[in-house]
């Protein structure tokens, strides 16, 4: 026990000898937590900038415009058609609406009316701005398409007299269309899975789980380099001539590292409860079997993988890109439900995969403890065969 | 200049040798590639990543609302996006989403149809009852689809009311048709009106998404070029560590005492690292476009982007070996810096969505800049379309250089 | 012989350090000049001053009538450099090394193809050629970094301490080379530690120690400044009181001076076998057994010994 508490220290003392460990221990991970979760603090004005070429100039084509102006998601800007055109084709605002001219009331009493949106492709806020123009739209167009309807209806019982007792018979319907439209009461309802009452449902969640296993994953596959550079300077050989057990050496090694990673994902974890408010606290007993069993799994991880490296430069470069391809396929960075079916089941070989459902379950599902043992069990399985692998294939030079 | 361009060129094939240096130059950008190529669903087989969401509906409502929401959930047109199955007992349903095997579970309470339309021989609604999606947290995007379908026919149902109702009371109050008839009519005239309303409405919209190469843009053109510039910041930095490096095996020092002047030795050294950097860029570029039928669109525009971007990305890495000290500081220092520009550059995640400050941020990552015009030109555009990012790119690498060799004054290169 | 190399109150000073405290020698066309002193006497940053690497901090030296501080391109394209490390692409292969410092020293074209292949037989690799440097020996490594400093047939070898860490027989074959060399007509300055490599290859050894030329001349006119001394070495075992056997051996009447080092005692005496007896003598009444006795014609040890009261090693 000694001589792993003295591996232990002399691995702390290794590692945060520069103050570059410390980007990659906290500073690193808390930029891209609060980044990916789109910042904290409440933006100026956070609505999509849409810009609107009228070309109509009628009343209509105003009621539509102030529409939008209220609209929780986007923002038009009114411009010329030289000016919008522009900015388009250079990709500074990712969607443009034309009004054409002709567009008027008058005209869509007896027909319809096309509007132009051009979209940037694969532009979220394209989609977005889609969406309000339609909901927008449909808003001014339903009430009509009723109004129309019911004069239609009448009309098929007896013609009207005069085009004025026409007119206000379409009027009389668009105005109580337009009331009872606005006034239908709210028929969906929408529940969170499984989260008590008191806590809000927060987004946040996500990144903020997902980058803690990433950037405690990338340092702890990072272990690789430890042993190619105890190798590459012969102070492993030393090690070992020593009366010192391999298992001793690894455990030691792996004990000194998963210590320095509950420390970091603690220090996150309160990161994540103090500034961002998130739910990290409600089962302190699941979470720290969670973060204990997941840092075995990525230590013993990084043990096996020490074996298999040659020099430090290697395992530099593998631990990052191993570690950053297993939290993308693992869904730290993007939930699972993106990707097809069948990478779905594919992904489940990797530990990240069970970390990160393991910690949603607490932050985001608020299940007690007991419902992440199964995830636990498949994380410490992972340690245990990848320590065993690591001890098989140890080798000093 | 001979001898720069040699020196350089002897650096272009040190890193090539690099068996370390590969796997974050080539291997990383490209399994991530892969990966994010799953998750936007290129792999998939159907054109997006969402699809068959599953989906679980408890119908306790008698009336035909409830039917009809369940047979649109399993109607032919929905059948590739979501998967819905029905169960009699709420508790069921909810907890097979906290199981996590499905996105959603969908109630309709008891009464639904009545709340909307009322019986006949009753006047008017009565409370209303409200459709209740148990919502399965870790699947937001499903999620989002889900209520998008449920809002649809919610609207679909309200116009149909609105519409059967404007057009009965109009007709009662000028005496059309008298008010005994009103309650089968207005029945009838609401479910005429359910299907016709909805689909045909009075301004439609047509959207383009931008230029010809739009119709299927490939979200691939967004996520490989993000990769690449990733990892093409590793190879800047990478440059640092060599310098360092030589300077610790002693190569540096006798290049010095060879007839070669420092500015020589400096210079080649840089272009070893540009060298290295197109290389990199464009074998990912040419690897994406035979394995994954990538079209990054105009060569010449693609060309001139690549220089221009490696050129902004090895001022960084001058810099940053102007100022380490040791190798091994150089390679954890290239790291973070490649991974902080990849997110504020965009590589992850659009920059559209992320908020101010990280958009203005990222003016100073070169991945910003070559994803603009990587996009720009994968959606048609030539060269004339990227002055601004190739003057940007190159503005940034003349600046970082000049930083660089202050800095590089300095310190003196021989020095130990 | 003409004057190649002309040093002048070289001096160099890194901050409050002075590596270099204002040597000046000369070497003539076709010698080979040894530099002989400890680990960090300034041996190294005298050939780096030399070799234009660093800048002197005051002092010149002129090789070919090229200053070294105003006009180090000229200088740089008449001097060869070995350096101590290997200083070479570890990555790169033999052949691929000498062709990229060929084209350093402005070699192209047939004349470097033809200077590369010659180099590669004269050090015996061109059979390995093709293999990358990192798969060599130590001693394949040391011959391909003395090759890159022949490449440009230059007129002033700096050798600095060739032989540092290797095997004998490398040692053996590197030692033979230098003297191939110089035969052919090269200028060498050698710098070394090795008290033999001086003794065997040099026409003029230059001693430093501290910074500083103590003695300068051929090897008999070295010699000779210790009078016509000879070496005594006692060895005796370890864990004896080799202190006090020193001053006991220093105390007889004959010995100049004694000396410990690691587990004997180094006695300069005018005549060794005269001083044996009484020396073992001495030995026997502290109770301290001798396990051998060396007995040292002069040399450039017993030099060095006597100008600093230190012995070369360590």
């Amino acid at each position: 026990m000694k001589k792993i508490l003295a591996i232990t220290f002399r691995d702390l003392r290794v590692r945060f000898a520069s103050f570059v460990e410390w980007l990659f221990f906290l500073i690193l991970p808390i930029v891209f937590t609060l980044v990916l979760s789109g910042g904290t603090g409440a933006p100026a004005d956070n609505r999509v900038r849409l810009v609107v070429v009228d070309q109509a100039n009628t009343s209509l084509s105003t009621e539509l415009i102030t529409a939008l102006e209220n609209s929780e998601s986007v923002r038009p800007d009114l411009l010329s058609l030289d000016d919008a055109e522009y900015q388009f084709d250079s990709r500074r605002v990712s969607a443009m609406l034309i009004i054409p001219q002709g567009f008027a009331r008058e005209a869509l009493e007896s027909g319809t009316l096309t509007l132009e949106l051009r979209q940037q492709p694969n532009s979220l806020n394209a989609l977005v701005a889609q969406r309000s123009v339609q909901a927008v739209i449909s808003r001014v167009g339903q009430a009509v398409a009723i109004a129309r309807n019911s004069l239609a209806e009448a009309e098929a019982l007896r013609p009207f007299e005069t085009d004025a007792a026409r007119q206000t018979y379409f009027d009389d319907a668009l105005e109580s269309a337009q009331t009872l439209l606005a006034e239908a009461p709210d028929r969906l309802t929408e529940t969170q899975g499984d989260t008590p009452d008191q806590i809000e449902y927060d987004p946040r969640a996500n990144s903020s789980a997902g980058q803690l296993i990433t950037w405690v994953f990338i340092p702890l596959i990072g272990l690789s380099e430890l042993f190619a550079y105890e190798r590459q300077k012969g102070t492993l050989r030393r090690i070992l001539t020593t009366p010192t057990r391999k298992g001793t050496y690894l455990f030691g090694t792996i004990f000194g590292q998963v210590l320095i990673a509950l420390g970091q994902m603690t220090l996150l974890v309160l990161f994540g409860i103090l500034v961002m408010n998130l739910n990290w606290g409600q089962d302190v007993f699941g979470l720290a079997i969670m973060l204990v069993a997941g840092a075995l799994a990525a230590a013993a991880l990084g043990t096996m993988l020490g074996t298999f490296v040659k020099t430090t430069g290697q395992a530099n470069g593998l631990s990052i890109m191993l570690g950053m391809v297993m939290a993308l396929m693992g869904g730290c960075w993007y939930p699972l439900e993106l990707f097809p079916e069948a990478v779905r089941s594919m992904v489940k070989v990797l530990p990240t995969t069970w970390a990160m459902q393991g910690l949603l379950d607490l932050v985001l599902r608020g299940q007690p403890w007991t419902a992440i043992l199964p995830e636990a069990g498949v994380l410490l399985g992972f340690a245990a065969v990848f320590f065993v692998i690591g001890i098989l294939r140890f080798k000093y030079e | 200049m001979k001898k720069l361009f040699l020196i350089g060129l002897k650096d272009l094939k040190l890193i090539f040798r690099d068996p370390a240096a590969l796997v974050l130059m080539l291997a990383a950008p490209f399994a991530l590639t892969l990966g994010l190529g799953f998750v936007t669903g290129q792999f998939g087989g159907s054109g997006s990543g969402i699809g068959n969401i599953p989906v679980v509906i408890v119908n306790q409502d008698s009336g035909q609302l409830g039917a009809a929401l369940v047979e649109m959930f399993q109607s032919e047109q929905l059948s590739d996006l979501v998967t819905a199955t029905q169960l009699d007992d709420p508790t069921e349903a909810f907890q097979q989403v906290d199981d996590d095997l499905v996105a959603a579970a969908i109630l309709v309470p008891a009464g639904f149809t009545d709340s909307v339309l009322p019986p006949a021989g009753q006047s008017a609604p009565g409370r209303t009852i409200q459709l209740q999606v148990y919502a399965n947290p870790t699947r937001p995007t499903s999620v989002g689809v889900i209520k998008t379908i449920l809002e649809e026919f919610v609207n679909r149902l309200e116009v149909a009311r609105v519409g059967g109702t404007v057009a009965i009371t109009q007709l009662i109050e000028s005496g059309l048709v008298p008010p005994q008839e009103a309650a089968a009519l207005a029945v009838e005239l609401g479910q005429q009106q359910a299907d016709s309303l909805a689909e045909s409405n009075a301004i439609t919209l047509t959207s383009n998404v931008a230029s010809e190469a739009a119709v299927n843009f490939n979200p691939l053109a967004y996520i490989a070029p993000g990769m690449a510039l990733m990892f093409l910041m590793y190879t800047a930095s990478n440059a640092g560590r060599t310098l360092l490096l030589e300077r610790d095996h002693g190569t540096l020092p006798r290049l010095l005492i060879s007839p070669t002047a420092s500015a020589q030795v400096l210079g080649g050294k840089i272009f070893g690292v540009y060298l290295s950097g197109v290389a990199q860029m464009l074998i990912l570029i040419i690897a994406s476009t035979l394995l994954f039928q990538l079209q990054w669109g105009d060569p010449l525009g693609v060309l001139a982007l690549v220089l221009a971007a490696v050129f902004g990305a090895t001022g960084w890495g001058m810099v940053i070996t102007a100022l380490a000290k040791r190798p091994g500081q150089v390679a954890a220092v290239g790291s973070v810096i490649m991974l902080t520009f990849g997110i504020l550059g965009g590589s992850f995640i659009n920059l559209e969505v992320m908020p101010v400050w990280v958009q203005f941020a990222s003016k100073i990552t070169p991945n910003a800049w070559g994803l603009d015009g990587f996009s720009t030109l994968a959606l048609g555009g030539g060269l004339n379309l990227l002055g601004r990012p190739i003057l940007a790119l190159i503005v940034m690498g003349l600046a970082l250089f000049a930083v660089a060799l202050v800095f590089f004054n300095r310190r003196g290169m021989a020095m130990k | 012989m003409p004057t190649i190399l002309e040093v002048k109150d070289l001096v160099k000073k890194y901050g409050d350090f002075t590596a270099v405290k204002g040597i000046s020698f000369n070497i003539q066309e076709g010698e080979i000049f040894s530099l002989l002193g400890p680990n960090g006497a300034g041996k190294t940053t005298t050939i780096s001053v030399l070799s234009t690497l660093y800048a002197a901090t005051s002092g010149d030296a002129t090789i070919a009538g090229h200053s070294v501080s105003k006009d180090p391109m000229a200088v740089r394209k008449v001097i060869g450099v070995v350096p101590q490390e290997i200083a070479l692409y570890e990555d790169l292969t033999a052949r691929e090394n000498l062709n990229f410092w060929g084209q350093m020293y402005s070699l192209s074209g047939k004349a470097l193809k033809d200077r590369v292949e010659e180099i590669l037989e004269q050090i015996g690799l061109t059979d390995k050629a093709r293999d990358k440097v990192k798969t060599y020996s130590g001693g394949m490594k040391r011959r391909v970094n003395i090759g890159v400093g022949l490449l440009h047939k230059p007129s002033l070898l700096f050798m600095d301490e060739p032989t540092v860490g290797i095997d004998p027989q490398s040692r053996r074959a590197i030692l033979d080379s230098v003297k191939d060399l110089n035969r052919q007509g090269m200028t060498v300055l050698y710098t070394t530690h090795y008290m033999e490599e001086a003794a065997e290859l040099s026409n003029r050894v230059g001693i430093i120690d501290h910074g500083e030329l103590i003695a300068l001349g051929t090897q008999k006119e070295l010699t000779r400044q210790v009078g016509e001394m000879e070496t005594l070495v006692l060895h005796v075992d370890e864990m004896q009181d080799v202190q006090r056997l020193a001053k006991a051996v220093e105390a007889l009447e004959m010995v100049r001076h004694a000396e410990v080092s690691d587990h004997s005692v180094t006695a300069i005496v005018p005549e060794a076998e005269e001083a044996l007896a009484p020396a073992v003598t001495k030995a026997n009444e502290l109770g301290i057994k001798i396990r051998s006795v060396d007995i040292r014609e002069p040399n450039l040890e017993a030099v060095f010994l006597h100008l600093t009261g230190r012995a070369l090693r360590d």
